[in-house]
């Protein structure tokens, strides 16, 4: 291994993982200067960027690049999408902003508020005073992601002080570009982590001390287009629900 | 086809034309045109230098020094069957499978030779089977594999990680922070101090000190607990952490200022400055580095027996809600290290990976910390009695094998290994305790504690 060109190392490690080649940065010189060339870590990136993508500056090598969008997910399209890089795999990572939503009612004060938190990623999020018909849903164009991946879809959220009605699962559901509306079965979710709902997905607290549930899951192939739309809902029970603070919804690749 | 054509066909097929090898050992080989030919290398030289390039033995094609005799005979070996137009993709894959199956430093040498030859599936082939080999591998294992030297300083193996750890959460928590410290001054003013005069003390004296540049007046809240010396249980865990003298008070010493130089700080220090009174007896001012170690040592033994001692290992943790062992101290405790938090320490936490909830101050390099906390449980949230948390840029590596092979951690991974804590955090102290809720830190020494 001493007499393998450097390229040759590199060209190995490009075939690794992210976290390998860290790790093989602490192995020799040699394996060093492999392990942290551009040519490595330039694999790693997506070969794909969004469109107003504008990569933050001062980072001097592609490595410091790679890891700055692990790290801090940069805001597109006017702020209301937040992007970054899962930094397992380098897979692209979305977060649309509440904003970015279609919330029924959402634009109605009597119903939804919109508030600033100091911890959220984005400028704004919604707050739900009071609501009977609940229904929110994001579109994302699939081309926007990365190829050969198996993606989730979450909401994320949290509860005020006071939150009600949210004790029975709500419907989720999550339905690709050239689906049919009505050949899609929504599944339940349980927003609030009552011991006794047991079925479907349940809400899990995230590291940002935000709620998320996932919506559904979808495999992105090569070449696929069109938008998906996921979408939480519950409009069948004839009572109210509040408290709902919504932050956005997450698209990230599915780790196994 | 008759006999007739066949003994004309015959001579004509026996009539290959061959090309001469010469590897840099001198020895010479002749090799059938249309196999040598499948190489771009020689395919190149015998194109550029004319028909009679390779032609005879005088005058044979000399190949590039990474290919010996062995590797060129294997190449030879893979051309020959690739270059059958007939094979089907799935007998090619299978050949390579079989093909690349042999020991690591042979498959280094054919990587190289197949390099040097310009063989672009060989190389493809090979290196991908070495990339198998590394995958997953921690530094030393692939040391050993490949015989590499171990030429990295400890500071270099640290080094990857400084610029890694810009975690997006310490911009949130710096937000959260203004919030919490908010709440926390009301709350101040609702309970009614029960100072500790001791507590106080040592954290102001901690502070000055720390602020001075000299940390390890670390006179802990242990001196008012009759201390068991189980020094030599955890020596051996804990004092290989501390770090070399120079460099731990020239941590201090790069802390101090980094801090000196963070926003919202000024009314803070006037207070710890106004708060100073009394002076400790055991009071060393002149940071006395054997006198620090021991201390250290102290510490950090007493907060290895105090939590647990997993803790301060930070190797083979699993990410798991941090939780602590603790029982029963609640309720006195908490008051104390509340007193201890409003008492002005300076709260520098580093972890590496995951950012526990605290709220203070944001450093920047590698910083001497210590935590005096809360610890226990109460409804959901779990709170944790940090005293003689050490935090420390380690000097010793815990051995990365221990890690569980699971772990997800990317900087994590390393940072087990490596240890070096760059940082700049902030944290955030939620309500009253201090909580340390998420993931448990790789490695973490917490020197000191301070609230803003």
């Amino acid at each position: 291994m001493n007499n393998l060109p450097e390229d040759c190392i590199a060209k190995i490690l490009s075939l690794t993982s992210p976290r390998d080649v860290c790790r093989s940065s602490a192995v020799s010189r040699c394996f060093r200067s492999a392990a942290d060339s551009d040519h490595v870590w330039n694999h790693f990136l997506p070969s794909e960027f969004p469109e107003d993508f504008r990569a933050p500056e001062g980072l001097p090598t592609k490595k410091h690049l790679f890891f700055s969008l692990v790290h801090n997910p940069l805001l597109l399209h006017g702020s209301q999408l937040s992007f970054s890089l899962e930094r397992s795999t380098g897979n692209k990572c979305y977060m649309m902003a509440a904003r970015a939503l279609n919330i029924t009612w959402g634009h109605d004060q009597r119903y939804w508020q919109w508030i600033s938190l100091p911890d959220a990623r984005f400028k704004e999020v919604a707050a739900l005073k009071m609501v009977w018909w609940l229904d929110i849903t994001g579109k994302i164009n699939i081309s926007l992601l990365s190829d050969n991946t198996l993606y989730a879809a979450y909401l994320v959220f949290r509860w005020n002080l006071d939150p009600y009605g949210f004790r029975q699962p709500v419907e989720a559901s999550l339905v690709l570009a050239g689906t049919e509306h009505d050949d899609v079965q929504p599944s339940m979710v349980s927003l609030m982590q009552n011991p006794g709902s047991e079925q479907g997905q349940r809400a899990e607290l995230r590291s940002d001390d935000w709620y998320e549930v996932q919506l559904g899951h979808f495999f992105k192939r090569r070449g696929d287009m069109g938008e998906i739309e996921m979408s939480l809902k519950e409009t069948k029970r004839p009572f109210e629900k509040k408290g709902l603070i919504v932050h956005g919804i997450e698209i990230r690749p599915v780790l196994p | 086809m008759s006999e007739a054509d066949m003994a004309i066909i015959k001579p004509e097929m026996m009539m290959k034309s061959y090309i001469w090898l010469e590897t840099t050992d001198g020895s010479i080989q002749q090799v059938e045109q249309e196999i040598a030919m499948y190489c771009p290398m020689i395919c190149h030289e015998v194109l550029q230098k004319g028909l009679g390039a390779g032609s005879s033995k005088n005058c044979a094609i000399s190949l590039p020094q990474r290919v010996n005799p062995a590797m060129l005979s294997l190449i030879l070996d893979y051309c020959r069957f690739h270059q059958v137009p007939g094979r089907s993709n799935k007998e090619r894959k299978v050949h390579d499978e079989k093909f690349i199956r042999m020991d690591t430093k042979r498959l280094c040498e054919l990587a190289s030779a197949a390099d040097s030859l310009q063989l672009k599936p060989l190389v493809d082939l090979s290196s991908r089977a070495l990339a198998r080999i590394i995958e997953g591998k921690t530094p030393e294992e692939i040391r050993e594999i490949f015989h590499l030297p171990d030429d990295l300083t400890e500071e270099e193996k640290l080094e990857p990680l400084k610029n890694l750890m810009d975690d997006p959460r310490i911009r949130l928590l710096n937000r959260l922070y203004a919030k919490k410290r908010k709440e926390l001054k009301e709350r101040e003013k609702l309970k009614g101090k029960e100072v500790e005069e001791r507590v106080d003390e040592r954290s102001v004296d901690d502070l000055l000190s720390f602020i001075n540049g000299k940390d390890h007046k670390v006179v802990k809240t242990s001196k008012s607990k009759k201390k068991n010396k189980k020094r030599k249980e955890h020596k051996n865990k804990v004092s290989h952490n501390l770090h070399s003298k120079q460099q731990g008070v020239q941590i201090v010493d790069e802390t101090a200022s980094s801090l000196g130089g963070v926003s919202n700080l000024p009314s803070m220090e006037d207070d710890i400055f106004s708060l100073k009174t009394d002076s400790e007896d055991g009071y060393v001012d002149d940071g006395m580095d054997p006198v620090l170690k021991e201390m250290l040592d102290r510490e950090v033994e007493d907060f290895a027996r105090r939590l647990n001692s997993s803790w301060v290992l930070s190797s083979g943790q699993e990410r798991q809600p941090v939780h602590f062992s603790i029982n029963g101290n609640g309720a006195t405790r908490r008051l104390t290290a509340f007193q201890v938090m409003l008492g002005s320490l300076i709260l520098l936490m580093v972890f590496g990976w995951q950012v526990p909830e605290f709220c203070g101050v944001t450093v920047k390099g590698n910083s001497r910390v210590r935590i005096s906390g809360l610890t226990g449980t109460e409804g959901e949230d779990e709170w944790f009695d940090l005293s003689y948390l050490i935090l420390n840029e380690a000097s010793d590596p815990p051995k990365y094998d221990n890690v569980p092979a699971d772990r997800e951690e990317l900087v994590g991974d390393v940072l087990s290994f490596t240890l070096l804590f760059p940082f700049e955090l902030q944290l955030c102290i939620s309500e009253l305790e201090l909580t340390l809720r998420g993931h448990k830190p790789l490695y973490a020494h917490i020197i000191e504690l301070r609230e803003l």
